[in-house]
């Protein structure tokens, strides 16, 4: 192969391994072109000062931590992310089929448990607190959100910090105490109800975890 | 995985496996360019799975697999160890939130350093923001001050680094994916979201530019038709 001192740059860019090795038998023969070709792999040799592959120690525990993180409040949700993503993924045929064997499914079951229902009767008295047992729950519920108010100032400088974390952790109590409020006022209006109060005492206590999760990050 | 020695011909490089400190071979890199090692191929498509299935150890897998090289890539794009860290990290997260979105059209390593280049990019452009770096004046760097990279030199990690600087920032990208961290062209075009000719002529570009402000202006007789 013939190689010219024009064809330099162009084998520079784009050349092939004989065109490589033709610019190198020119360039035993042209100072010039041997002084480029030697400045142009030095460049390749000098890149090598720019590896620097030591392990730094702490970075994986530190990334897997907010892996971990980041996989907690949004586990649920990434589940069912990734349940709604395959089922986009399937082909409209699979989806009309899926969703028609859910139809027929729903509409057999509802059937059944419309015929076989029970007659609704005296079952939920079971569930209402008694008067006495009633003002026992709503003393301990103050004192236990008395408790948690508190451990939500202890939490206050550490949530209000401006990391995704924290963020995080600020939507999830707005998300909480959403809840919290709604079941109350559901509870004011029937504060017999005993299926209530254990949600309720769900919810505190998840309030609680949280709080205590964010006050263990500050440790 | 092995080691690329001067004597090896370009097609044995192994582009999946954190490059070893030797001379890269020049290219005659056509043939090897679509070609991938079985055993790379096989890892990253495991790691993928992992990763998909939101199995933790699936992104463990890809950090022992790539971390380091992600890291040096960091930290040549950002200048700071620190800040390295703080964009694999971000990284990693990124990754785990958007997995979903991964479709397989390019290798998951491919897709990976994508997010990481772009990470760093976003923090670069938030710290120019914030002005933390504004003591390091760019401007006032001259290409007379900059040593001559001649031989491997303590200083000449410096040189490179601050000649770098003065790049634009596709061909930073570029010299470093390649001549650093050793990825193909193709790789490379699928991470920037470029052509492959785009690659190689951004290459030859920062190149050019580099040996400009590296070397000392050459006397007329040595400077040939370049």
């Amino acid at each position: 192969m013939n190689i010219q001192c024009e064809d330099r740059e162009r084998i520079f860019r784009d050349g092939s391994a004989e065109e490589w090795a033709a610019l190198e038998t020119h360039a035993a023969a042209c100072p010039a072109c041997a002084e480029e070709l030697r400045g142009w792999r030095q460049l390749s040799d000098a890149a090598a000062e720019l590896r620097d592959y030591r392990e730094s120690p702490a970075l994986w525990s530190r990334i897997e931590a907010s892996l971990r993180e980041q996989a907690g409040p949004a586990a649920g949700r990434g589940k069912l992310a990734r349940f709604f993503d395959s089922w986009r993924r399937g082909s409209h045929a699979w989806q009309f089929a899926l969703a028609s064997a859910l139809v027929v499914v729903l509409a057999v079951t509802g059937g059944y448990l419309y015929i076989h229902r029970v007659p609704q009767t005296t079952n939920a008295s079971n569930k209402l607190l008694k008067s006495g047992a009633l003002k026992e729950v709503e003393r301990t519920e103050r004192e236990y959100m008395a408790a948690i108010d508190k451990l939500a100032g202890d939490a206050g400088p550490q949530l209000n910090a401006d990391t995704p974390l924290m963020a995080s952790y600020r939507e999830k109590l707005v998300v909480l105490d959403s809840a919290i409020a709604e079941l109350r006022a559901q509870a004011g209006e029937n504060p017999s109800n005993a299926h209530l109060r254990y949600q309720l005492l769900a919810m505190y206590q998840e309030k609680q975890q949280t709080l205590e999760d964010i006050l263990e990050t500050k440790r | 995985m092995g080691s690329v020695g001067l004597t090896l011909p370009w097609e044995h490089r192994i582009s999946g496996a954190v490059p070893v400190r030797e001379r890269r071979v020049e290219p005659s890199e056509s043939r090897a360019e679509t070609e991938r090692p079985t055993a790379d191929r096989s890892l990253d498509a495991s790691v993928a799975a992992a990763c998909l299935s939101g199995n933790l150890q699936g992104y463990e897998q890809l950090y022992r697999w790539q971390g380091s090289r992600m890291k040096n890539l960091a930290r040549n794009l950002l200048s700071s160890p620190t800040d390295a860290e703080d964009a694999v990290q971000e990284t990693f997260l990124k990754i785990q939130r958007n997995i979903a979105s991964f479709r397989g059209q390019s290798s998951f390593v491919t897709w990976t350093f994508r997010v990481l280049v772009n990470t760093c990019h976003d923090l670069r452009r938030a710290r120019m923001r914030r002005k933390d770096y504004a003591s390091e004046d760019v401007e006032s760097l001259q290409p007379a001050n900059v040593p001559r990279a001649a031989v491997s030199h303590p200083s000449l990690r410096m040189a490179l680094e601050r000649a770098l600087e003065r790049l634009t920032v596709h061909q930073r990208d570029v010299f470093l994916l390649y001549e650093v961290e050793g990825f193909r062209h193709a790789e490379i075009a699928g991470m920037l979201e470029i052509s492959e000719t785009a690659s190689k002529n951004t290459l030859f570009q920062a190149k050019k530019n580099l040996r400009a402000l590296l070397e000392p202006p050459r006397s007329a007789g040595a400077g040939g038709r370049q």
